[in-house]
């Protein structure tokens, strides 16, 4: 089966301590991805709350639907300009 | 034009593109990497990382959301990432509209929005350890951890 690829950035790369990894799961939400990837890497959890997630390169909820060849982005707090 | 590079910012090269004889206004800001101090410590350099291509998509929507609303002639955004000395050029917004009124207010629109929605991180490098800016996650003692 193909699998979810996950990008991390900045911080929560830091935090990870990868910037790419991936999940292999079926028919789940984006909220259910982030318990996967909470488990896999504990030290993210702390940040749950200040993250934002994209998915195929835009925006998404937590209800947004995950399916197998999808790149999901971990999205720490914007700090450009 | 909208890019995200590693190279050094010509800002110059921005607003002449800009010139148009339609346009009376060109509205230009740069945002510039600043020297930072805390209790004997000091920040020696910034390094900008992107999610790329959504940040040069990110980038265009905002053009296009300026363009719509006010109307203006040309815009410009640019965005350095990588590594990026003090003082030097981080960011810069041309906006060129026949009266100075919407180009005035367009870049500064561009400027709040690029920190709102583009997905760009900034590290501050000190001398004694680094901090993702608006995460404060880094190696520095002081960086407090959420």
């Amino acid at each position: 089966m193909e699998g979810i690829q996950v990008l991390l950035f900045g911080a929560a790369a830091d935090r990870a301590g990868t910037r790419e990894t991936v999940l292999s799961a079926e028919g789940i939400t984006l909220d259910e991805l982030w318990q996967l990837l909470a488990e896999r890497y504990p030290d993210l959890s702390p940040m749950r709350d200040t993250l934002a997630f994209a998915v195929n390169g835009e925006y998404a909820r937590g209800d947004a639907r995950i399916s197998p060849g999808d790149e999901v982005a971990v999205l720490p707090p914007v700090s450009g300009g | 034009m909208f890019a995200i590079f590693e190279e050094p910012i010509d800002v110059g090269r921005l607003i002449s593109a800009a010139q148009r004889p339609d346009c009376g206004a060109i509205f230009t800001f740069v945002g510039t990497t600043r020297i930072d101090e805390s209790e004997g410590a000091s920040v020696e350099y910034l390094e900008y990382e992107a999610y790329r291509p959504m940040a040069d998509r990110k980038l265009e929507e905002i053009g296009a959301e300026i363009k719509r609303r006010w109307g203006v002639c040309e815009v410009s955004i640019v965005h350095r990432i990588g590594r990026v000395g003090l003082g030097e050029a981080s960011v810069a917004i041309v906006v060129a509209s026949p009266r100075r009124g919407p180009a005035f207010e367009a870049s500064r629109y561009a400027i709040e929005r690029i920190k709102e929605i583009v997905p760009i991180w900034k590290r501050e490098v000190w001398s004694d350890g680094y901090v993702w800016v608006g995460s404060q996650v880094g190696t520095r003692e002081r960086a407090s951890l959420p």
